[in-house]
């Protein structure tokens, strides 16, 4: 028998009862789906996370402090109450002697190395009329950190003119009428000099305006130019060896060649403490893959059941055609093709039903996508965050997974079947 | 038609069932040799061995001693492919029980043996036409097994059993489950294929007038051939269907109270 023959034979064996056959691929069905929209909706939960990641700075990003820097700031962090003073725990710079120590380590990039300073802009307005807003800003550190845009672009790292990619709800609240409007428009910054507390204006170009994000992003994005003038400017009156002070730098470590923990382990040994992505976004993508997982095991637990109904009904099917078998077998068909025969319909169960999951969960997934981002719903500040994100690499993987399920719950059947003797079958009653 | 040129050649068969205590020899060393284009009828009660022994030598199943040849090629040397496509190619099988898919066209039924053997889709329908042609039923080629009549349905498994043009048709009791009538339908298609065709055919069955009509009765009781004996009257001369009716009605005739006696034995041995 041919293969094509054997597929068709196999498929007009499950269409003889439609009802069993509907039954067994709904039980497929709502295993496949409670697995396959979990899937996606970790695809979307994850992709969001890292977007948010590369808005940090992608995989090999490290953030770097000295020791006393580091503890103090995680003992703060980690209590409540006002700590007492310890000369080992306090946020002390980097001096020029450690910061050269830094860029000798191995592993980690010395020339991308981004002093992170902090700019303390009075307030951010769009003109001298209008109402004057907080607003925190810093440039992007140099290589392929990404930070979502929903209109624009972020500001030009090499340019000499004064850019700026405005924080989300920004645009709104400076009296643009959206995010599009405030593109090309100018916005100005004001930043007071602490010493002699004279202000300086900087009128910034609006390049862009980011989404909505979970990570606080350091707030409006400006080109490197812009941030150097402001530095300048809050700098110009202090004391000498105040103006080069380092808290905290940014930069890249050889991902390929260290792994996170070696390369924190060599920081430490020179007496910093470096902090990845990881560090940062570990406990979301934690609380998330738990989620995950347990809504797995309500899946894999429905496939069970479907991949014993498949059992079920196929044997009933096979003890149905015992005296069919029989035939077959008089006539000269191999017990190998008997065994295809019924694989082939274990299969198609699999993977019709797996399908009818896949389709199901996409219609539900898009729709639920939908309603939580209009207007009101819980999601509508994220545009980007998508609730659930179809991908082949999520869907593929499980429809083949189900049918290979599938395959190994009809062998018994299929083996029972193969194995008839001839003569008694076509002898059964 | 009958030439001397043998297709089976049995030796030495031996058939147990189950083991030590329970051993069971359903065949005792069986010796005989058919050749090509005779019809045979092998006879025996219920639980003689005729239909282990059909079973043998339709290579449906393996003897646990002895040898078959068939063409003068030992089947007991062979694997279970190549036993699958002796059957498949060489052989075509009537059951008294029909088995046909019955939710199935008739065509697909009659092309199913084609269908194992993997050919063209397109050679197989006209095979499977011109096999229902033979049996008269090529009208119907269209209609759902399940809505024949009995008659219509042995005439459909014949055109199967010859849809392949074997060699050899095994037939375990044909006309069992027919009224005379259309049983006389049957059996003229199977002599008249052995007549025009020079199938050799193989009749297992306990109805005295269908094995008269062979060339030859092979009984079987107990395990054992008791009896192989040649029919002179019908020796080369095959009966035209007319004459075959003839003959049945008349024995049915003047047997018809020993007829009587043995329906009821008929009844128990098919309810066994």
């Amino acid at each position: 028998m041919k293969l094509g023959d054997i597929i068709r034979t196999a498929n007009q064996n499950l269409l003889r009862n439609k009802l069993r056959t509907f039954l067994t691929i709904l039980a497929i069905f709502v295993g496949s789906f409670t697995i396959i929209l979990n899937a996606a909706i970790n695809t979307g939960v994850n992709s969001f996370i890292d977007e948010q990641t590369a808005s940090l700075g992608g995989e090999d990003y490290i953030m770097i402090m000295s020791e006393g820097s580091a503890s103090a700031m995680s003992s703060m962090m980690q209590s409540n109450e006002p700590l007492e003073y310890n000369p080992d725990q306090t946020i002390t710079a980097m001096d020029s002697e450690q910061l050269e120590k830094l860029k000798e380590i191995d592993g980690i990039d010395a020339e991308n190395l981004y002093i992170a300073r902090q700019i303390p802009v009075e307030y951010i307005t769009k003109d001298k009329n209008s109402k004057k807003y907080n607003v925190t800003v810093g440039a992007m550190p140099p290589g392929d950190f990404q930070i979502a845009t929903t209109v624009g672009r972020l500001p030009n790292r090499e340019t000499e003119k004064y850019e700026i990619t405005l924080q989300a709800g920004y645009p709104q609240v400076l009296g643009f009428s959206s995010d599009e409007e405030a593109v090309g428009e100018t916005v100005t910054l004001v930043v007071l000099d602490p010493i002699t507390k004279k202000p300086a204006e900087y009128k910034a170009k609006v390049v862009g305006v980011q989404s909505q994000g979970v990570v606080a992003v350091n707030g409006a994005v400006v080109s490197p130019a812009l941030e150097d003038a402001m530095y300048a400017d809050l700098t110009a009156n202090y004391p000498p060896e105040q103006k080069e002070m380092v808290y905290s730098v940014q930069t890249r470590f050889d991902d390929q060649k260290y792994s996170e923990q070696e390369i924190k382990d060599k920081l430490n040994e020179n007496g910093f403490v470096g902090l990845t992505i990881s560090d940062m976004m570990g406990m979301i993508r934690t609380f998330f893959d738990v989620i995950m997982v347990v809504f797995m095991i309500f899946g894999g637990i429905a496939l069970l059941a479907a991949a014993i109904g498949i059992i079920n009904t196929l044997f009933m099917s096979v003890e149905e055609r015992t005296r069919e078998i029989g035939l077959d077998k008089a006539l000269g068909l191999s017990s190998g093709k008997i065994f295809l025969i019924f694989s082939i319909e274990a299969i198609s169960l699999g993977f019709w039903g797996s399908l009818f999951g896949v389709a199901m969960a996409m219609v539900l997934g898009y729709v639920a996508d939908n309603l939580v981002h209009m207007p009101g719903a819980f999601l509508e500040a994220f545009p980007t965050f998508h609730l659930v994100k179809f991908t082949p690499w999520n869907i593929l993987p499980i429809i083949l997974i189900v049918v290979i399920i599938a395959f190994v719950a009809g062998t018994l059947p299929a083996w029972k079947a193969a194995h008839k003797n001839p003569i008694e079958a076509l002898r059964y009653e | 038609m009958a030439t001397m040129k043998p297709v089976i050649e049995v030796k030495d068969l031996v058939k147990v069932y189950g083991k030590r205590s329970t051993a069971f020899t359903a065949l005792d060393h069986i010796n005989l040799t058919i050749n090509e284009g005779e019809t045979v009828a092998i006879v025996g009660k219920s639980g003689s061995g005729k239909s282990t022994l059909m079973h043998l030598i339709a290579l449906l199943d393996r003897p646990t001693a002895g040898t078959i040849k068939i063409n003068g090629l030992d089947s007991t040397k062979l694997k279970n492919r190549e036993l699958n496509q002796m059957r498949n190619k060489n052989f075509g099988f009537v059951f008294q029980q029909f088995f046909m898919n019955a939710n199935d066209s008739v065509l697909e039924n009659v092309l199913l043996p084609l269908k194992i053997a993997g050919g063209r889709r397109k050679t197989r329908r006209k095979l499977a036409t011109s096999a229902l042609k033979t049996v008269g039923l090529e009208e119907r080629l269209k209609f759902k097994a399940n809505d024949l009549s009995g008659g219509q349905k042995q005439r459909v498994c014949i055109a199967r059993a010859i849809v392949n043009h074997p060699k050899i048709i095994f037939a375990d009791e044909p006309t069992g489950n027919l009224d005379s009538a259309t049983g006389e339908k049957v059996t003229d298609l199977l002599f008249g294929l052995n007549k025009e065709k020079g199938v050799t055919l193989i009749i297992v069955t306990h109805d005295e007038d269908l094995a008269k009509l062979c060339d030859r009765q092979i009984r079987i009781a107990d395990g054992e051939l008791v009896e192989d004996g040649v029919n002179k009257k019908r020796r080369g001369r095959p009966p035209k269907a007319s004459q075959v009716k003839n003959e049945v009605v008349t024995k049915t005739k003047r047997k018809s109270t020993k007829k009587t006696e043995k329906s009821d034995v008929d009844k128990k041995e098919i309810e066994t």
